[in-house]
């Protein structure tokens, strides 16, 4: 694991380094500041008395923009982790130093959650923007921001897994945007089946949608917390597999 | 340093119940410390995935292959401590400067952070990459891209340089600052390097395995390879009866076919032999050509033997087969002796 360290520095340089990261902030910060905006006004204009919920769960639960910027953030981030190196060749010499998979593995994942919470970051100062005309419940932003950090670490983790899967970014990227958009359409199905049905459990289960509401309220279910945990395990399990085998194969 | 026995590598399907490609099979060799082997072959021969096997970056089908004591197998952590590897593409990551390149692989490498600094520096003094540590490596030319990989390869004073193709795809110029370079090195590590250039391999190698379709062929010094150098045939230049010399070298044994030229009074005479012959053969046979055309009353002015250059050895050693040789049991059971 001592070579968890400078990998995961490295990581960080090269993405930083790159206008994609830069473009990817500025975007994430567009949309998200423009939702605020249009949030706060729309609470000014219609008073307290015409919503039950609060700023902070209108932000990040009941929203299409949460997945939307998700959708077009994890792919892009996650997509070069392994498909670059493989496809230039540095894998080769980054393989053969003293370094184990699970570290290659997790100092690579690190450095996109780290990317990924730094992102994040600024729009903390909103909640402060807020709570200079109003109260912020900062247990309930607290989970939320649990929320947020855990749908996008299970994303994350796919994401990697599919990049370490092709040497082909281009196709990491596909693969990874079709299992981001599979889980959310999933998750969507539990507003279209029937209560009862399995179907309806599973979707239920998997749905980010719902998920995030929890969150936003200030509701942290170790159900959740289960099911993100397992999306970000799993993913990384395989990944260490992978890699393994198209080194050892 | 290192040790390699039957080593079997099979791409593809099948793993080792068959099918697939057979890229290395049963490869025997071993280089002691100190060494620099030059491990030659034409390309597609398995040079580097052999290589590749050593420096732990493929899995082999069957065999075992030890590095510096450690078995590659079970103990691929180790041994990976011990070898500074140089892969054929030189893969370097572009947006990185050469010092802090370097210094990311000596981390990575374990070099404590103390000597961190002198390791890198020392590494790049080396190879003469002191004058771009600052800039960004997507910016060098490939001269430079392939001294940092050299670099690279080095900075963690491994006992151990794989270093593939190092002078591939350079010029003339180059080619000879790395081959001092790497003529250098050859005092501190043991270097095992790989190139499908004879040259290359007499100008920094003291001891050269060829291999060709995954096979060892020969294993030697370069002068062990060169006594495999053969001859077809001799040009004799003579003065007196043309028709005597003539028929005087036909009778001899061993000559195929005497052809003429006649330029004044003395006669160009070019014999084949009846195959090639190495070396000690071909004393002797001019020897008794020389004799018989001075015993057809003729004088001799001019003797040329023919002999194959060390490319053709190379040629014939890799390609195999057409050119059978009887003779050649004493050098062939040398060859396996090493293995």
């Amino acid at each position: 694991m001592k070579s968890f360290w400078p990998i995961y520095k490295r990581e960080l340089f090269a993405f930083f380094v790159t206008p994609l990261a830069w473009v990817l902030i500025t975007v994430f910060l567009l949309v998200q500041g423009m939702h605020f905006f249009l949030l706060v006004e729309n609470f000014a204009n219609a008073g307290s008395a015409a919503s039950d919920q609060t700023p902070v769960q209108a932000f990040f639960g009941n929203t299409i923009l949460l997945y939307l910027v998700l959708f077009l953030l994890v792919p892009p981030m996650t997509m070069r982790l392994f498909a670059e190196e493989r496809h230039s060749g540095t894998i080769e010499s980054l393989m053969t130093a003293p370094v184990s998979s699970p570290a290659v593995v997790l100092a690579k994942y690190a450095s996109v959650l780290t990317a990924y919470g730094a992102m994040w970051a600024p729009t903390a100062l909103y909640l402060v923007i807020l709570q200079r005309s109003s109260d912020v419940d900062w247990g309930a932003a607290a989970s939320a921001y649990l929320g947020v950090f855990l749908v996008g670490a299970g994303y994350l983790a796919f994401g990697l897994l599919m990049s370490a899967l092709t040497s082909s970014q281009f196709l990491a990227l596909v693969l990874t945007a079709l299992v981001v958009l599979g889980l959310f359409i999933l998750g969507v199905g539990e507003f279209v089946t029937r209560d009862g049905t399995p179907m309806h459990t599973v979707a239920s289960y998997v749905s980010a949608w719902a998920h995030m509401n929890d969150f936003a309220s200030g509701i942290v279910d170790s159900r959740r917390l289960v099911f993100y945990g397992s999306c970000i395990v799993l993913p990384l399990f395989v990944t260490v597999r992978a890699v393994d085998a198209w080194r050892w194969g | 340093m290192i040790s390699v026995q039957k080593l079997v590598k099979r791409y593809g399907r099948g793993g080792s119940g068959g099918g697939g490609e057979l890229a290395v099979d049963e490869l025997s060799f071993e280089v002691a410390r100190g060494e620099v082997v030059g491990f030659l072959g034409p390309n597609g021969a398995g040079k580097s995935t052999t290589l590749r096997i050593l420096a732990g970056f493929l899995g082999m089908t069957r065999g075992s292959v030890t590095v510096a004591g450690h078995d590659i197998r079970d103990a691929s952590f180790e041994a990976r401590q011990r070898i500074g590897y140089m892969p054929e593409a030189v893969p370097l990551y572009p947006e990185m400067r050469v010092v802090e390149y370097l210094s990311f692989r000596a981390e990575l490498k374990r070099v404590a952070r103390a000597r961190r600094a002198a390791y890198v520096d020392d590494a790049m003094a080396k190879v003469n990459v002191t004058d771009v540590a600052n800039v960004v490596i997507g910016h060098l030319s490939k001269g430079y891209k392939q001294r940092v990989g050299l670099a690279d390869a080095l900075v963690a004073r491994p006992p151990l340089l794989i270093l593939d193709e190092p002078t591939a795809g350079l010029d003339p110029n180059q080619i000879r600052e790395v081959r001092e370079v790497i003529r250098g090195l050859g005092k501190e590590h043991t270097v095992l390097l790989s190139t499908h250039i004879l040259s290359e391999v007499e100008a920094s190698c003291g001891r050269v395995l060829v291999i060709a379709k995954g096979k060892l062929v020969a294993d030697g010094t370069m002068e062990e390879l060169a006594r495999k150098r053969r001859s077809s045939g001799a040009n004799l230049v003579v003065r007196g009866d043309l028709e005597m010399a003539r028929s005087a070298l036909q009778a001899l044994d061993g000559v195929a076919s005497v052809t003429s030229t006649t330029t004044g009074e003395s006669h160009d005479l070019r014999l084949l032999w009846a195959r090639a012959i190495d070396d000690s053969a071909r004393l002797r046979a001019t020897e008794q050509a020389v004799s018989a055309v001075v015993r057809a009353g003729c004088l001799v002015r001019e003797v040329r033997p023919e002999r194959s250059s060390l490319e053709q050895v190379f040629a014939e050693l890799t390609l195999g087969g057409e050119h059978a040789r009887e003779d050649d049991v004493e050098s062939s059971e040398a060859a396996n002796e090493g293995s």
